[in-house]
């Protein structure tokens, strides 16, 4: 609009005007971007679809016209000199096969698998712009293998609505499900290469994307569509009005999308156990002045779904299937799902932008959302593991405590010793998940070699129930879960519900509004400015969805009971002493009884706001276009809870114990202050709030590019970013749930005596990027370089420790990474009906050091004891033995060749062969410690059972010397934290290597198939558009993913933070740990990429 | 237009209603998960097509089905069982077939593991007698059953009938111990003396067996256990005696007693020998009578160093004595003993253990496991007289023992 409004004052130049509509309908096309190939000018068409080019050079141009949903058209036209060319009306045809597989992604990367341990599955970049080459070629094709532009996590792509940002200011995502089955709501957006001069924000290092929502986008007209599909829902049914720009200069268009599948009961499919239901609605108007237009969205989808999680390849190898779920079980004949999820995120967004005059604007845009999200789980009180994937409930859990010490390599010594008498121990089991053999003994049903010392009928009979899927044994027993509350009910009527479905809810809510001013007034200069705020807030708090026949639930911490005992007598108190710590509300009025809606467990909220500034100067010039940016970003985060945890008041008590100035950095904060002033005084209530500490943080970025215009045909660019980004919330507090405290470098953050001090807890970036471009009728593309490095991440793992028996929280800090590859597209046409379209990113995403974690218990345990004082340690801090290893975002060698075809005549179709390679398995922290490498910590306290003692002897050695590693324990050392080895065989990275089956609990490992063929992906589509009379159209469109039903293509997955454990008899505690053998016992957990599935879809418009 | 919007509405409604409300599973109820008396017959039938019979626990602990050496790997020289303790067989697996007829028993569960003292494992009481048409038996029989399931009175409650199809299970003697199990190989070379406990052993059966061979009937019951009462003395006669009748012995291994009238002496069982426990004096640096490092301390249950077997605690009338077990890891292990004046009666299951070391063929001392600290002297513990009532106290770091 607003070039449009520029050129308004000048036609004594050699101009082009002309007009795009869709053809057959003959709407306006608005938002379609012109551009004159040869010149490399171009502008974007206004509501009624018009474009004007000024100060062109008259000569013979290409124009070509692009738009989200159409076909790319290119029209020869002959400028003339100092005239007004005015062109015929350019038509458009629509894409519907991009229409299609916008709308598959959009449910692909609503569908984020969640695990028990609440991690997900990467979402795949999902953002597409029909203008370049490498994004539209790469969104949908390589959605499947979960490819992630450049490596980079989710966060580092930004979403905004109408310039407003979207992104979870608590995980840095972005909610998709919020526009759930939408397709019409994210039809048109911009999207922002990384580190681009920008129009709607400053950006990052990732790419950002604006979905423009305004009514008058949408041509005039009802379209009606039904979809049937075999993915997670299996149909879809739509309807979209739009109103077009009516007299009164409003335009509506409102959209109502239903999404659905019935539970579905057949085992080894897609969605075994799963049921879907989604309604989104969409209404947006817009009202049009000379100089203005206002934008008035709402849209939201109300969605019930059931989930399904990544499993171990012991399952997916037993049940045959990667479809397997383990999440679901009959009840009652009928299938019921453990985890449903279910989320309505309600927006509304205003927005309104004003033209001051020719050459001044701005547009400001206020939006307000609530999202309820919830998914159901399983809970247990003194009750068993109700998963029938808990390992002890798996045909490996027999091997756990056969397997003999690998030092005896050959199974004859095994057996027998020197004198030929039996050995004390017996055989090793088996054969590791990889197939390898390791040992003799009998082939189970599974093909695994097991034993002898594992009994073969037993251990067949498990299998069995496994292969045959029999219910009890691979499901959820739902039957089991009542029996054991009836029975409780009538042994204990007052007593605690042994199961209960519970409800965990995580919903938002947040304001958010942002302010842009451009300004043109300079020759060559445009000026941007922008302001964003932004108030979130994050809501955590659990409810009863179903007692399962229980009279009620007593809220209590079950695993905090059940750990009372070790608790009180590692710490030096008596049970009665911390009886408080079982409880999750620790006032005397509170009522542990649940038995209807209302909150319990934990209920507290994450406050968070959120300033930027920034500014822009983008120069152009005939050949060089420059631009430089800045931004100022504030951000503060607090919690608030509603309910004292047993936990948070045992820590006050640990602290108490402690003495010296980092007792109360360690255990506590203000609120804390508070709850013992009020305990000691009597007064503690149920229902009250207490704030935690306010943390404030500020992030400078600064960007600079340029542009070289070669010549018309082709440029070059090169961009570059450096910023600082504070932590989020969910890596800031050591354990939300329970207590407010945060991780060790946001309180020297909050400390801060030197700009260091300040920036301790910031992550630091520099970013940069050179592209070539070219555009030539037969041929167009790019080639980029990117590299990026950043310093100092941060992240927070939980998992069950079996070293120190307890939960532990492990805040990882001075993560630094390096991403750096190369992306290349291009799109060359073969004649009229075809065009050869290849794509390549190779990237080469990794750890540049080794990163630092301190681990503490969450509730509060010691970790281990100084040997020689026996003092109790609390925290525990070493090394990460991250550096060399890759980072696991996704495959970092795509490849992709597409050949598609467009006939006149309304025929689409397309085949795309894929190829994807380097995709690598998240490493668990816990098993590169390299304490388990040395024997000792970086804080100098000892390990109880590492690689190389004496009972497991896992460090490869040279020549068969004795391994020795020394660390350097003393922190005013400039080489504090290191270690030196002696006599070990040492990878890449420096990190000793284990022997084999060790290694396979440390190793990073591939995720690629082992047969090259299964790291191809095929997909293809047809699509027919039918014009009929009146403007009235139908077009159906069939797309296949995964062709050939590729079942082998692991798309991600991570390693089990547990390592496997025994306990050394006669060994007093912190010195009884000996890692085994058993690298089977917590092995790795995988996500597979579907194999055949479609989306048919039939669109009327009329 | 009108018309059409209402059409397209409700073709969009139609579908939400239909099948958001379908599909979803009912509630369960009682009957739905708990199988009736009046049905038991029926259901196994269904399940045996060559027949069934329900044994009762004492049958499963003879001959043909639990035998002297073993049926498993009993032919063979490579792959042990558990070493022996001279002549006496302590370790053994029989195999129950898997086909054929179908093999039950029908109990009661006797224990709660959520004291600490039943790690993954049930006892089963049978009070009547179901292989001879179900009348009342002049002996209640017990039984243990070893299973692969943590918490695992969580489904399995105390008082709870059940009725267990045993084909393809294993009936065998752990430390001379009778037991419904399944056949594992003890392969933990982190054990002390690991050599001696190395080979074929009773294991616990995988949970998802457990389950499948299990069925529930009714609803559970605790009133329905029975706790024969004893004094000392009368128990020296009924069943002391029976020690050295090792087969007698397996039968009443895993039977419920309640001991009467006895106190505790303050002492523990040191190889068959009578040993004073070890007292806390509070220091700081004290290591002797701390329950963590001190497996003599005046605790129930003080450390093993993680071996893992149960601390034995004198009680006893002033004449005869027994002992009461406790694991290290019982809820109540770090408890001080009571004070010999503190007397009242001791409820729990009666054990019968033979390992290599323990054994003491003229010991002739049985040991009561309790579920819990409440079974331990109530009488005391509730007593109305302050000056005689037990008020139980933990050990705490750096605080003395009491002197009561």
């Amino acid at each position: 609009m607003f070039v449009l409004a520029i050129g308004l004052s000048a036609f004594a130049q050699t101009s082009l005007k002309g007009r795009v509509v869709a053809n057959n309908t003959d709407q306006p096309v608005v938002g379609a971007k012109v551009t004159l190939a040869n010149q490399n000018i171009s502008t974007t068409t206004n509501v009624a679809g018009e474009f004007t080019l000024l100060y062109l050079e008259a000569m013979d141009e290409e124009v070509l016209v692009e738009s989200d949903g159409f076909i790319a058209a290119l029209e020869l036209v002959s400028l003339k000199e100092n005239e007004v060319n005015q062109m015929d009306d350019i038509l458009l045809e629509p894409d519907i096969v991009a229409q299609a597989q916008d709308e598959v992604l959009l449910n692909l990367t609503e569908e984020e698998m969640t695990d028990d341990e609440g991690r997900s599955q990467a979402q795949a970049s999902s953002s597409s712009a029909s203008t370049d080459v490498f994004n539209s070629n790469t969104s949908f094709a390589w959605s499947t293998a979960r490819y992630r532009n450049r490596g980079y996590q989710s966060y580092a792509e930004n979403y905004y609505i109408e310039g407003l940002h979207f992104n979870s200011m608590e995980r840095g995502q972005f909610n998709y499900s919020a526009m759930g089955g939408l397709n019409d709501a994210s039809r048109y957006k911009e999207v922002l290469n990384p580190i681009e001069a920008t129009n709607f924000t400053f950006g990052g290092v990732g790419r950002s994307t604006n979905y423009l929502m305004g009514a008058s986008r949408y041509a005039q007209g009802w379209k009606v569509g039904a979809a049937g599909t075999n993915r997670n829902y299996k149909a879809r049914v739509n309807a979209t009005y739009s109103s077009g720009i009516m007299p009164s200069n409003w335009a509506v268009t409102a959209q109502l999308a239903y999404r659905f599948s019935p539970y579905i009961d057949n085992k080894g499919i897609i969605g075994e156990g799963i049921k879907y239901y989604s309604l989104g609605y969409f209404l947006t108007a817009e009202r049009i002045w000379d100089n203005a237009r206002l934008k008035l969205i709402t849209f939201g989808a109300p969605t019930e779904r059931g989930q399904n999680a990544a499993v171990t390849q012991e399952v997916y190898d037993l049940t045959g299937s990667i479809y397997y779920n383990p999440y679901w079980g009959y009840q009652a004949g009928r299938v019921r799902n453990s985890r449903i999820v279910k989320s309505f995120d309600p927006t509304v967004i205003a927005a309104y932008e004003y033209k001051i005059d020719e050459k001044q604007w701005f547009k400001v845009a206020a939006g307000y959302h609530y999202s309820w999200y919830s998914n159901s789980a399983i809970n247990y009180f003194q009750a068993p593991d109700p998963r029938p994937d808990y390992y002890r409930n798996l045909p490996s859990a027999m091997w756990d405590g056969q397997i003999a010490n690998p030092n005896y390599e050959t199974s004859a010594k095994q057996l027998f010793d020197d004198a030929g008498a039996h050995y004390p121990w017996g055989l090793f089991v088996g054969r590791d998940m990889n197939g390898k053999e390791y040992g003799a003994g009998f082939v189970g049903h599974d093909g695994n070699i097991v034993g002898p010392s594992v009994d073969e009928a037993e251990y067949n009979d498990l299998v069995d129930l496994w292969k045959s899927r029999d219910n009890k044994t691979t499901q959820i027993d739902w039957e089991a879960l009542y029996a054991a509350n009836y029975a409780n009910n009538v042994t204990d009527p007052n007593g605690s519900a042994r199961y209960i479905l519970e409800r965990r809810h995580n919903d938002i809510q947040e304001a958010n509004a942002s302010f842009n001013y451009v300004n043109t007034q300079f020759d060559h200069l445009k000026m941007t400015l922008g302001v964003e705020g932004k108030f979130s807030q994050g809501i955590h708090y659990k409810t009863i969805d179903d007692l399962l026949g229980a009279n009620q639930w007593i809220d209590i911490d079950a695993f905090a009971d059940r750990d009372i005992k070790e608790l009180a007598s590692n710490s030096g108190f008596t049970q009665e002493d911390i009886a408080n710590v079982r409880k999750n509300e620790i006032a005397p009025d509170y009522n542990e009884v649940v038995n209807n809606g209302r909150r319990f467990g934990y209920d507290y909220r994450i406050n968070m706001g959120n300033l930027k500034a920034w500014f822009q100067n983008e120069w152009n010039f005939n050949e060089v276009d420059l631009y430089y940016a800045l931004q100022l970003n504030y951000s503060s985060m607090q919690r608030t809870t509603n309910m004292l945890n047993g936990r948070a008041w045992y820590l006050t008590k640990v602290a108490d114990e402690k003495t010296g100035a980092d007792a109360w950095k360690y255990y506590g904060s203000a609120a804390y202050a508070q709850i013992k002033a009020w305990e000691a005084a009597g007064a503690l209530k149920a229902g009250t709030t207490y704030a935690g500490q306010a943390h404030h943080f500020l992030d400078p970025a600064f960007k600079l590019g340029a542009t070289y215009k070669i010549n018309g045909r082709n440029r070059l660019k090169l961009n570059a970013l450096a910023e600082t980004r504070a932590p989020f919330a969910r890596d800031a507090y050591i354990s939300q749930r329970v207590h407010d405290r945060v991780v060790e470098n946001i309180y020297t953050h909050d400390n801060a005596k030197n700009l260091k001090d300040f920036y301790a807890s910031s992550e630091k970036a520099v970013s940069a990027d050179l592209t070539y471009e070219f555009n030539y009728p037969i041929v167009r593309g790019r080639v980029t370089g990117f590299f990026t490095q950043s310093w100092n991440g941060s992240e927070l793992n939980g998992y069950y420790d079996d070293e120190a028996r307890t939960f532990v929280n492990q805040a990882m800090t001075g993560i630094d990474k390096r991403y750096m590859g190369i992306e290349a597209a291009a799109a060359v046409k073969l004649g009229t009906y075809f065009t050869l379209t290849g794509v390549a990113s190779v990237g080469d995403y990794r750890y540049t050091s080794d990163a630092v974690a301190v681990s503490s218990a969450e509730n509060g345990m010691p970790m281990t004891q100084n040997l020689v004082t026996k003092e109790l340690v609390f925290e525990t801090t070493d090394k990460v033995l991250l550096k060399g290893l890759r980072v696991s975002t996704g495959p970092q060698v795509n490849a992709s060749l597409k050949l598609s075809f467009f006939h006149p005549k309304m025929w689409f179709a397309d085949v795309t062969v894929s190829y994807h390679d380097w995709n690598y398995l998240s490493v668990a922290p816990s098993r590169r410690m390299q304490g388990l490498y040395t024997g000792v910590r970086m804080d100098g306290t000892a390990v109880n059972g590492w690689f190389g003692d004496t009972y497991a002897n896992a460090i490869q050695t040279t020549d068969g010397m004795m391994v020795s590693a020394t660390v350097d324990t003393d922190p005013t050392s400039p080489t504090y934290g290191q270690a030196t080895y002696e006599n070990a065989v040492l990878d890449e990275g420096g990190v000793p290597v284990l022997k084999y089956p060790y290694n396979i609990m440390t190793m990073q490992e591939s995720l690629a198939a082992t047969n090259p063929l299964n790291r191809f992906i095929i997909d293809a589509s047809v699509g027919k558009l039918i014009y009929l009379p009146n403007r009235q159209s139908v077009s159906i469109n069939l797309s296949i993913s995964n062709l050939t039903n590729n079942t082998h293509f692991k798309t991600g997955g991570y390693q089990q933070a547990r390592l496997p454990r025994a306990v050394r008899q006669g060994q007093p505690d912190y010195q009884n740990s000996v890692i085994t053998a058993n690298a089977w016992k917590y092995p790795s957990k995988y996500y597979y990429a579907w194999g055949i599935n479609f989306f048919l879809t039939v669109t009327y418009k009329f | 237009m009108r018309k059409s919007i209402y059409t397209y509405a409700m073709l969009l409604a139609m579908p939400v209603i239909a099948l958001m409300t379908s599909c979803e599973a009912r509630q369960l109820t009682p009957e739905d998960v708990f199988v009736d008396e009046t049905k038991l017959a029926e259901v196994l039938a269904a399940e045996n097509p060559e027949g069934y019979k329900i044994y009762n626990l004492n049958s499963l602990k003879s001959a043909p089905f639990m035998t002297e050496n073993g049926n498993f790997m009993s032919d063979s020289s490579l792959y042990r069982t558990r070493s022996a303790y001279g002549s006496l067989q302590l370790f053994s697996i029989d195999t129950l077939p898997v086909n054929g007829p179908g093999i039950y028993i029908r109990a009661r569960v006797a224990t709660d593991d959520y004291g600490g003292n039943f790690y993954k494992s049930l006892v089963l009481q049978q009070t009547q007698d179901w292989e001879n048409g179900g009348a009342a038996l002049a002996e209640p029989q017990g039984l243990r059953i070893s299973v692969d399931m943590g918490s695992v009175s969580g489904l399995y409650h105390q008082g709870q009938e059940i009725i267990i199809r045993c084909n393809g299970l294993a009936i065998g003697r752990y430390a001379n111990q009778p037991q419904l199990c399944v056949p594992s190989y003890n392969n933990n070379i982190f054990a002390s003396s690991a050599e001696q406990k190395t080979g074929w052993a009773p294991g616990r059966i995988p949970a998802a067996r457990f389950r499948r061979a299990t069925r529930m009937l009714g609803n559970p019951d605790v009133s329905k256990l029975v706790w024969e009462e004893y004094n000392l003395s009368e128990l020296k006669t009924a069943y002391l005696d029976k020690f050295n009748d090792v087969e007698g012995a397996r039968k009443l291994d895993a039977t419920l007693i309640k001991l009467t009238g006895v106190h505790f002496t303050g002492e523990y069982d040191n190889y068959g020998a009578v040993a004073n426990c070890n007292h806390y004096s509070g220091a700081d640096t004290a290591t002797v009578g701390n329950p963590e490092l001190d497996k003599n301390a005046c605790t129930f249950g003080p450390t093993t160093e993680n071996v893992g077997y149960p601390q034995s605690r004198y009680v006893s009338d002033g004449t005869n004595r027994a002992l009461v077990s406790t694991s290290e890891y019982a809820r109540y292990a770090y408890y001080y003993l009571p004070a010999a004046k503190y007397i009242g009666s001791v409820t729990g299951v009666l054990s019968y253990y033979m390992d290599n070391g323990k054994y003491d063929p003229d010991g002739g001392e049985w040991s009561i496991t309790p579920c819990s600290m409440d079974e331990i002297l109530p009488e005391a513990q509730q007593h109305s007289d302050p000056a005689q009532r037990w008020v139980p106290k933990e050990w705490k770091k750096g605080v003395a023992q009491p002197e009561e």
